[in-house]
C-alpha cells in the first residue's frame, strides 16, 4: 500500500499539468501561434500593398482628380504610349548594363591582382571596399562636388592635364553625363564584384595551378581553363546581384542631374518617381511599376536560370 | 492551493527547472517572455512619449538678444499678444485659445530650415502664451501635397495646420482636405490685420469667393545686383560709349541681357555679367520662363485651354533666356538655388534674380544664424543693390497656413493660424535669420525694425514690396506640378542644345495632355478663377489694377 501511495504521486506529478482552455489551444496550434506574426507581417507589409497597388493600377488613384472610378487598361495605356517612359526603359538597359559591365571588368582584375598576398594587401583591401559602405546620396553629391562647373575641379586638372582649357558640361550635356553617372556608380559598385570574384577566386584548389604550372599551360590557358570556369558560378551571382540593384538606378540621377536635360537622364526609377510623386499621378505610376516589375523578373529568371545550371548539370 | 493544483505547479516548475538546466526555452516560458516582452515594448512606447513630452515642454522659446532688432521684435510679439491692443488678432486669439490648453496641435512644415521657426520660436511661444502644444510634422516639399491628401483619404486626421503651396489651393479645397476660414475670420479677426496684407498677396488664399488660409511668405523675386560694378566710373563710361545708354539697372530683357554682356566681357573670368539657377528640377527654369513670357504678353492658355508657349511670345522667351546663360558664369545651366548664391555671394556674378533671402545672406544677416552656415559669408555685403526684374517679377511659390479640414482641433488650429500670421507675431518670424520666411505684409515692408537688421535693409524691404506692385503669380490651379514640369524640362532641352521651337511644341503638348487628363472644362474654370486674381497676368497686376502701395 506504502509503494501504491508512493507511486500515484509519482505518476501525478509526470503527467502533463492542466491547462486552461487557451493554453490547450495555444498547445495544439503552437506551431501556428509561433508562425504567425511572420505570417501577419508579411501578409500585412507585402502581400497586401502588393494586391493594393495591382488594384490602383486599374483605378483613378490620382492625387489630383477626386475618386476611385475603375479605368481599365488606362493607366497602363499612359505608360506604354508616353515616349519618356519607353526611353527611360531603354536608358536603365543601356547605363545599367554599361555599368555592370565595366564593373566586373575592373572587379575581376582587382580580384586578380590581390587573390596573391602581398605586403600592406589587407590595407589596400579596406580601402577599395569603402565605397561600398557610402549612401548613393552622398556618392552623388561628391561627385556633383567633383563635377559641376564652375567649382568642380574637374576641368581645371583636365586643362593643366591636356595643356588647352576644358570646358565640359558634365553634368547637363550628353554623352559627358552619362559618362559621369556611370563613373559615379562604378566608382561606388566595382568593390562589390570584387569581393565577390575575391572570394570565389580563394575558393579554387590550387593544385590546380600547381598541375598546370607543371604541364607547362601558360598564364592565360589557366585563366581560360581552370579560373573562369571555377569562378563562372560566382561570376553570375555577381552580375545578377549587380544588375537587380543597378536597374533600380535613382539616387545619384536625382542629385546629379535631376532627370535632365529634359528627360535625357530618366530612368525607370526616375520617371516612376517623377509621376508618382512629382506629378501625384499615383495610378499611373503604380501601373508603370507592374510593368518595369514584368521587364524586370523576365531579366531576372533568365539570369537565375543560367545561375543555377551548373549546379544541374 | 489544493494538492492538485500544489502538483500540477510543481511539475510544471520541474519541467521549467529541467528545461532551465537545459539551457532550452519551454513553450511556456517562450510565451509568457514574449508576453512580457510585448508589454514592456507597449510601456516603453507610452514612458518614452512621457518623456518626449516633457523634454519639449522643457523647450522655451529661442529668443534673441533684446537689444537687438530681432530682440525687440520678438518682445513686442509677446506683448501684443499678452497685453493687446485688446482688438488685435494676436491677442484676441490667444484669448481664445487658452480654452483649449493641453491639446496637441500637429503642423505640416517643410523639412529643413522651414521647421526652425515653429520648433525655436513659434511654437514654444505659443504653448507658452496658450498651454496648447504643437508637433512639427517635417516634410519634404511633394510630400506636403501628397500626405494631408492621403490622410484625408484615410480620414486619420492626422494634421491640424498645413503649409501648402498657393498653387494646390483649389485641389484640396475642392477635395475637402482644407476649410474655409471666412467664419472664423468674422468671429475672431480684426478685418484691419486682413488689410495689412501687401494687395498681392491679400487675395491669394481666396477661391470661388472662400477664403482657405493665410498667406504666410512673400517669395517675390527680385534683382540683385552690384553696386561697386554698377557704380565703376571706368565701366559706366565705356558702356555709355559703347551702346549710348547709362550703366543703370535693367528695366527690359533686352537690356538685362547686354549688361550681363557687356560685364562679362569687361571682367571675366574674375567676375560675369550674371547667373541663373538652371539645373533641371531646380524650379528656376519655370519661374523665370513664367515670368519673362508673361512679361512679353503670352498667355499661357487660350479661351479653349490650349496651351499658349508654343507661340511668338514663348520663343522670344526662350531666346531672351539663352541669350541670359550665354553672358552667364560658365556652369550656369548646372547651378542649382543655393550654389547661384554661393556664386553671387563670393563675388563671382555681377547680376542675379531670385528669392527675397537673396538680400539677407548678402549683407550676411542670415550667415548669423549656425543653422545657416553652409552658406558662405559674403563678400560682397554693403555693395548690393536692389532692383525690379525687368517686365513683371515672379511670385515664386510661397506658403499658403491652411487648416486641414478633417483635424479634431479646429478652432485651436484657426486659432494657430491667426496668431502665428497677425502683424506682430509675423513681423518678428521673417525677421529669423534662419527660417526663410519672407515679409509679405505691408507693416513688415514699412518696419523700423526690420530696416535696422542691417544698413541697406529699409531699400531691400521697399524693393520687395515694390516688386510685389508688378508680380505676377505662379498658376494656381489642379496640374499645375505637371505643367511646370513640362516647362522645366523644355529649358533644360533648349540648354543642352535642344530646337527651341521644337521643345516649345512638345512642352506644349505635354500640357495639353495634362489639361485633357484632368478634365478640359474643369481646368478651364479652375484657369478662369486664378485669373480673377492680382498677378495672374501682366494685365492686371497690382499697379495695373490701381492697387500699388508705393515705397520710395
Amino acid at each position: 500500500m506504502a509503494d501504491v501511495a508512493t507511486i500515484i504521486p509519482m505518476q501525478t506529478a509526470g503527467a502533463p499539468p492542466k491547462l486552461s482552455r487557451l493554453g490547450a489551444w495555444t498547445e495544439r496550434h503552437f506551431k501556428w501561434v509561433l508562425v504567425a506574426p511572420a505570417v501577419g507581417l508579411i501578409l500585412g507589409l507585402s502581400i497586401y500593398p502588393l494586391l493594393f497597388s495591382l488594384v490602383v493600377s486599374f483605378i483613378n488613384y490620382d492625387f489630383q482628380v477626386p475618386g476611385h472610378a475603375f479605368v481599365g487598361l488606362r493607366n497602363f495605356k499612359l505608360v506604354v504610349f508616353d515616349p519618356v517612359a519607353r526611353w527611360s526603359l531603354v536608358l536603365t538597359a543601356f547605363l545599367s548594363g554599361t555599368s555592370v559591365i565595366i564593373e566586373f571588368v575592373l572587379g575581376l582584375l582587382a580580384a586578380l591582382a590581390m587573390v596573391k598576398s602581398f605586403r600592406g594587401r589587407s590595407i589596400v583591401m579596406s580601402i577599395l571596399i569603402v565605397p561600398l559602405f557610402i549612401s548613393p546620396v552622398i556618392v552623388g553629391q561628391a561627385w556633383t562636388l567633383l563635377l559641376q562647373r564652375p567649382f568642380g575641379p574637374t576641368n581645371y586638372v583636365l586643362s593643366q592635364l591636356l595643356g588647352h582649357e576644358v570646358t565640359i558640361s558634365w553634368l547637363t550635356q550628353a554623352p559627358w553625363l552619362y559618362i559621369s553617372l556611370i563613373a559615379a556608380d562604378v566608382w561606388q559598385w566595382t568593390p562589390f564584384m570584387f569581393v565577390i570574384l575575391l572570394a570565389g577566386l580563394t575558393s579554387i584548389p590550387q593544385n590546380l595551378y600547381e598541375a598546370a604550372e607543371l604541364d607547362g599551360v601558360s598564364a592565360w590557358l589557366a585563366f581560360r581553363a581552370i579560373t573562369l570556369p571555377y569562378l563562372m558560378p560566382m561570376i553570375l551571382l555577381a552580375l545578377t546581384f549587380r544588375l537587380l540593384d543597378a536597374i533600380r538606378m535613382f539616387d545619384t540621377i536625382f542629385i546629379m542631374t535631376g532627370g535632365g536635360p529634359g528627360t535625357q537622364s530618366y530612368t525607370a526609377s526616375y520617371y516612376l518617381y517623377t509621376v508618382g510623386f512629382t506629378q501625384f499621378h499615383l495610378s499611373q505610376a503604380t501601373a508603370g511599376s507592374w510593368l518595369f516589375l514584368i521587364f524586370t523578373a523576365i531579366v531576372v529568371t533568365l539570369l537565375v536560370r543560367r545561375l543555377l545550371k551548373p549546379e544541374a548539370v | 492551493m489544493n494538492d492538485r493544483e500544489r502538483r500540477d505547479f510543481e511539475a510544471g516548475l520541474a519541467q521549467e527547472v529541467d528545461a532551465f538546466l537545459r539551457s532550452e526555452s519551454t513553450r511556456r516560458t517562450f510565451i509568457t517572455r514574449f508576453g512580457q516582452m510585448t508589454g514592456l515594448l507597449a510601456v516603453s512606447g507610452s514612458a518614452l512619449t512621457a518623456v518626449t513630452d516633457w523634454a519639449l515642454a522643457q523647450q522655451a522659446a529661442e529668443l534673441a538678444d533684446p537689444s537687438t532688432p530681432l530682440g525687440q521684435a520678438q518682445a513686442l510679439a509677446l506683448k501684443a499678444s499678452q497685453e493687446g491692443p485688446k482688438d488685435g488678432s494676436a491677442f484676441r486669439a490667444v484669448e481664445a485659445a487658452k480654452q483649449f490648453s493641453g491639446v496637441t496641435l500637429n503642423l505640416t512644415y517643410e523639412a529643413g530650415l522651414q521647421a526652425l521657426d515653429p520648433r525655436n520660436f513659434s511654437g514654444p511661444m505659443w504653448e507658452q502664451l496658450t498651454g496648447i502644444k504643437s508637433a512639427v510634422v517635417e516634410l519634404s516639399n511633394p510630400d506636403m501635397y501628397s500626405k494631408p491628401v492621403a490622410e484625408h483619404i484615410a480620414n486619420s486626421g492626422a494634421y491640424d495646420v498645413l503649409d501648402i503651396s498657393p498653387a494646390w489651393t483649389p485641389s484640396l479645397a475642392d477635395g475637402g482636405v482644407i476649410a474655409p476660414l471666412d467664419d472664423y475670420i468674422a468671429k475672431y479677426m480684426n478685418k484691419a490685420d486682413l488689410d495689412d496684407y501687401h494687395p498681392l498677396y491679400k487675395a491669394l488664399p481666396t477661391y470661388k469667393g472662400k477664403i482657405w488660409g493665410f498667406f504666410d511668405d512673400g517669395d517675390m523675386f527680385a534683382l540683385y545686383y552690384r553696386k561697386d560694378i554698377f557704380e565703376d566710373p571706368k565701366l559706366k563710361e565705356a558702356y555709355q560709349a559703347k551702346f549710348n545708354a547709362e550703366l543703370a539697372p535693367p528695366k527690359t530683357w533686352d537690356e538685362y541681357n547686354r549688361i550681363a554682356q557687356f560685364i562679362t566681357d569687361q571682367l571675366a573670368p574674375n567676375v560675369y555679367g550674371a547667373g541663373h539657377f538652371r539645373k533641371a528640377g531646380s524650379p528656376g527654369n519655370q519661374f523665370d520662363f513664367l515670368q519673362q513670357f508673361r512679361a512679353s504678353g503670352g498667355k499661357l492658355f487660350d479661351d479653349s485651354m490650349k496651351a499658349g508657349i508654343a507661340s511668338d511670345a514663348g520663343l522670344k522667351t526662350l531666346q531672351s533666356m539663352i541669350a541670359s546663360n550665354a553672358a552667364s558664369i560658365p556652369g550656369n545651366n548646372e547651378l542649382d538655388a543655393v550654389s547661384l548664391w554661393a556664386a553671387f555671394l563670393t563675388g563671382k556674378v555681377a547680376m542675379i534674380y531670385s528669392w527675397p533671402p537673396t538680400g539677407r545672406m548678402a549683407a550676411n544677416y542670415s550667415q548669423s544664424a549656425k543653422a545657416i552656415n553652409f552658406i558662405p559669408q559674403s563678400q560682397i555685403a554693403g555693395k548690393v543693390g536692389y532692383a525690379v526684374v525687368p517686365g513683371n517679377p515672379e511670385h515664386a511659390t510661397g506658403f499658403n497656413k491652411a487648416l486641414a479640414a478633417g483635424s479634431s482641433n479646429l478652432e485651436a488650429a484657426y486659432l494657430y493660424m491667426q496668431w502665428v500670421t497677425s502683424p506682430p507675431v509675423s513681423l518678428a518670424r521673417v525677421m529669423l535669420p534662419y527660417a526663410l520666411r519672407d515679409p509679405y505684409r505691408l507693416s513688415h515692408f514699412k518696419s523700423e525694425l526690420y530696416a535696422g537688421l542691417f544698413p541697406s535693409a529699409k531699400e531691400y524691404l521697399y524693393n520687395l514690396n515694390n516688386s510685389a506692385n508688378v508680380g505676377l503669380l505662379d498658376p494656381i490651379m489642379p496640374g499645375a506640378q505637371d505643367y511646370f514640369l513640362s516647362i522645366d524640362r523644355m529649358c533644360t532641352e533648349v540648354w543642352a542644345g535642344g530646337d527651341p521651337d521644337a521643345a516649345l511644341k512638345t512642352a506644349a503638348a505635354e500640357m495639353n495632355a495634362t489639361t485633357e487628363r484632368l478634365g478640359v472644362d474643369s481646368q478651364k474654370a479652375f484657369y478662369a478663377e486664378f485669373l480673377k486674381l492680382p498677378g495672374a497676368t501682366a494685365d492686371n497686376t497690382v499697379e495695373k489694377l490701381g492697387m500699388a502701395v508705393k515705397l520710395d
